[in-house]
């Protein structure tokens, strides 16, 4: 399948330049300019030669690139398995979705009817493989005239093709030439080694002999989908297009119902849902959800997606819904404990899972954190915050704390100005944020020193020696209570002077 | 019309009876209902916390257990940092699982909480929040009425106006009790707390508490006024030679 952008028939012809080797080619031309001669790979200054009135302007690649990303993923109404081709052109994988439709033919109209309606120039091929469709789409179809080929009948059907259909260089396509060999079913008879030996390099003849293979389903050719296909999938045609999110609502309630029954007769649940909503002027808007756990309930499926079910615009109308679930896995069946005294613990992870779920849809993927505690005596990795997964943290086992920790950690220890009687008195006055407060009671020192199998002496990235840290509980006249640290010792040759920081607060 | 038809069109309903809160200290704080706690000034938030997780050692109650869910309003956390795992463990014997989530948004933040209280997956919900307005906090009372799931809400000393809150509690920190010791050394921690707002106790409103916090025992104490004081000498100024503080080694 190919498609281009379209002007109306009576356009002034116009083309899209990139500049190449030898000054501006054209890269893309419309259909005026293309009747007038002008076809891509032409170089700029012959197509203003041809045709004077040309008008042009830059070709964006980029642009082009996302654009064709959207319309892939709008082909996921025709099948899940869907791929880029090349720079214009998309590959869809049609193996057993045709009988949704009404059959091949019957899927190839609608197709081009919806992307006509869509303003996309476009060239339709259709065959057993993705060789022989990307060949037919290049060479055989016209606008408006799909090319069909029943599987099979590869190699008489590309016979009468050009060498240039088959995804060559196009160094090769000019050797092939040069030995009088324009059409595909000349290649047919050739003896594989004899047409290897008139190629100069070794990877140009083994690329022809592959895409003459997978054209004609000798090789297999696997295809790349830009979303890895489903693990199931529910959709619901609307021949009636849906124009209320109330619509929508109920057609995700219908959808859950579908793809839940289905889930459960495979005794699986899914932890990724994305809901699709095509509209009927080739744009689809698509919602996903994430579940801590496989789920399978309707109920609470529709709630993860209820909260953003507002961001699907209906414009003109939905014609079509889809729903998929990934990433299934097996459902933990356990039966809840019949009285709290039985449960094997306190927490109710299924519930607790679900509550996850449903913060994680509102608030973004990693939004409900759990804390894993590590064994170091450094403050700063005493903790590991990672986002929520079902699995609760085990209790920390590691002995208690060897002094008093605060109740509030700063996320970086904050710079204070401090005085204190050198070498390691506690401070007798320090100012943090601006204001100046003086100490009245402190305790300390309680020295933690840095961890030399983890900052092997100097620290990479700050080219700076690990110091000891003397930490100090201290208590100012109105009754605040800080966790101050110095960095370093004075005698210990380990850099300037040592600067003092407020780590934490105590209650 | 008999209690049979009442019920049938559902204006009697059944309801188990929930034990009532007796209006002492902490009326009923940590156990049921919205309570909140707010500074009295900016930087007394490490009071507040360290107020609501000895209320929760001192009403642990055997009805509910199960995880905490702390929300922190993103800025807040920037502001007065994050309540590290240890802190929970110096308050409490038992291990409890907490998981965390901070939202940017105020809004954000609300409707987590109600979510939180509706789930009835955990057993107590402490918020970091800037503000909630008087129908935010009624809806929270609401449900955690319905659902019996105990919210606290932690917020800035800028919290002024009506609140549809079991209480309103404004906490600042007091000079810590004496150490026995090392005179020089702060000792347990203080507070003192103002109950602005009672519904339990109405007649209490404007009552202060002097508070200690006993780290051995994990009990919260009522001081008498005098005793909040400096009750050892103050600290003769240190003349000796630094060695003679003991240096413990770690790490």
């Amino acid at each position: 399948m190919r498609s281009a952008s379209a002007g109306p028939a009576d356009a002034p012809p116009f083309v899209l330049t990139e500049s190449g080797q030898a000054g501006l080619v054209v890269a893309a031309a419309n259909r005026t300019a293309l009747e007038l001669g002008i076809a891509p790979g032409l170089r700029f200054t012959d197509a203003r030669a041809r045709a004077p009135q040309l008008l042009s302007g830059e070709i964006d690649r980029a642009a082009d690139a996302q654009g064709l990303q959207a319309l892939a993923a709008w082909m996921v109404r025709w099948t899940p398995l869907t791929a880029l081709d090349g720079l214009d052109g998309l590959m869809l994988e049609t193996t057993g979705c045709d009988h949704l439709h009404g059959g091949e033919a019957a899927m190839v109209a609608a197709l081009s009817q919806r992307l006509t309606r869509a303003g996309y120039m476009h060239r339709i091929g259709l065959a057993g493989t993705p060789g022989a469709a990307s060949a037919l789409a290049r060479a055989a179809a016209r606008e408006g005239v799909p090319a069909l080929l029943p599987e099979g009948t590869e190699r008489d059907g590309l016979a009468e093709l050009p060498v240039a259909a088959l995804r060559l260089s196009n160094e090769a396509v000019t050797l092939l030439r040069r030995f009088g060999l324009t059409r595909v079913g000349q290649l047919y008879d050739i003896d594989r080694k004899a047409l290897a030996r008139r190629f100069q390099s070794r990877d140009m003849a083994d690329a022809t002999c592959l895409r003459l293979d997978q054209a004609l389903g000798l090789r297999i050719e696997p295809l790349r989908p830009l979303q890895p296909p489903p693990a199931h999938a529910a959709r619901l045609p609307c021949p009636d297009p849906i124009a209320s999110t109330e619509g929508v609502a109920e057609g995700l309630r219908q959808l859950t119902k579908t793809l839940c029954a289905d889930l459960a007769q495979l005794g699986e649940g899914a932890r990724s849902f994305a809901f699709h909503a095509f509209k009927s002027d080739g744009e689809v808007s698509s919602l996903a959800v994430t579940a801590a756990r496989p789920v399978r309930t309707p109920a609470h499926i529709q709630r993860l997606f209820r909260e953003r079910l507002n961001s699907i615009d209906p414009g003109f109308g939905i014609d079509l819904l889809l729903l998929e679930a990934r990433r299934t896995g097996p459902m933990s069946v356990s039966a809840v404990a019949l009285s709290g005294d039985l449960a094997a613990s306190d927490t109710d992870d299924a519930a607790l899972a679900a509550l996850a779920d449903r913060i994680v849809a509102k608030l973004g993927p990693g939004s409900v954190q759990v804390n894993t505690p590590q064994e170091s005596h450094t403050p700063d990795r005493a903790e590991h915050w990672h986002p929520y997964d079902v699995v609760l943290p085990p209790p920390c086992h590691t002995r208690a704390t060897p002094g008093p920790r605060p109740v509030r950690m700063l996320s970086h220890p904050e710079r204070v100005d401090v005085i204190a009687e050198v070498p390691d008195g506690p401070p007798l006055r320090f100012v943090w944020r601006r204001v100046v407060r003086t100490v009245s009671r402190a305790d300390g020192p309680e020295r933690i020193n840095p961890e030399w199998w983890r900052s092997l002496p100097p620290v990479v990235g700050t080219g700076k020696m690990p110091r000891a840290r003397d930490y100090y509980r201290i208590e100012d006249s109105k009754g605040g209570r800080y966790w101050l640290f110095r960095d370093g010792l004075y005698d210990d040759d380990r850099g300037a002077a040592p600067e003092w920081y407020v780590q934490g607060l105590f209650a | 019309m008999d209690l049979a038809t009442l019920k049938a069109k559902g204006i009697v309903r059944a309801q188990t009876a929930r034990p009532p809160v007796r209006a002492v200290f902490p009326f009923g704080l940590v156990q049921s209902g919205v309570h909140e706690l707010a500074e009295t000034r900016f930087g007394d938030m490490p009071a507040l916390t360290g107020f609501a997780l000895a209320a929760r050692a001192e009403g642990r109650n055997a009805n509910r257990a199960g995880a905490i869910l702390w929300i922190t309003q993103a800025g807040l956390g920037l502001e007065h940092g994050r309540v590290p795992d240890s802190a929970l463990r110096a308050f409490s014997a038992h291990h409890t699982p907490r998981l965390v989530v901070r939202p940017g948004k105020l809004a954000d933040a609300l409707w987590t909480i109600e979510e939180a209280i509706a789930s009835s997956a955990v057993s107590l919900i402490v918020a970091e929040i800037s503000d909630a307005d008087f129908t935010a906090t009624r809806r929270l009372a609401l449900a955690s009425g319905r659902h019996g799931v105990p919210v606290i809400l932690l917020m800035p000393y800028g919290r002024e106006g009506t609140t549809a809150a079991e209480a309103r509690w404004r906490i600042a920190p007091r000079p810590s009790a004496p150490n026995r010791y090392d005179p020089r050394a702060p000792g347990a921690s203080r507070w003192h707390a103002v109950l602005e707002r009672s519904r339990t106790a109405p007649h209490l409103a404007g009552h202060s508490f002097d508070l200690e916090w006993n780290d051995e025992t994990l009990s919260l104490t009522v001081v008498s006024g005098l005793a909040a004081g400096q009750a050892a000498p103050p600290a003769p100024p240190r003349r000796g030679p630094p060695d003679a503080l003991g240096i413990r080694r770690a790490g």
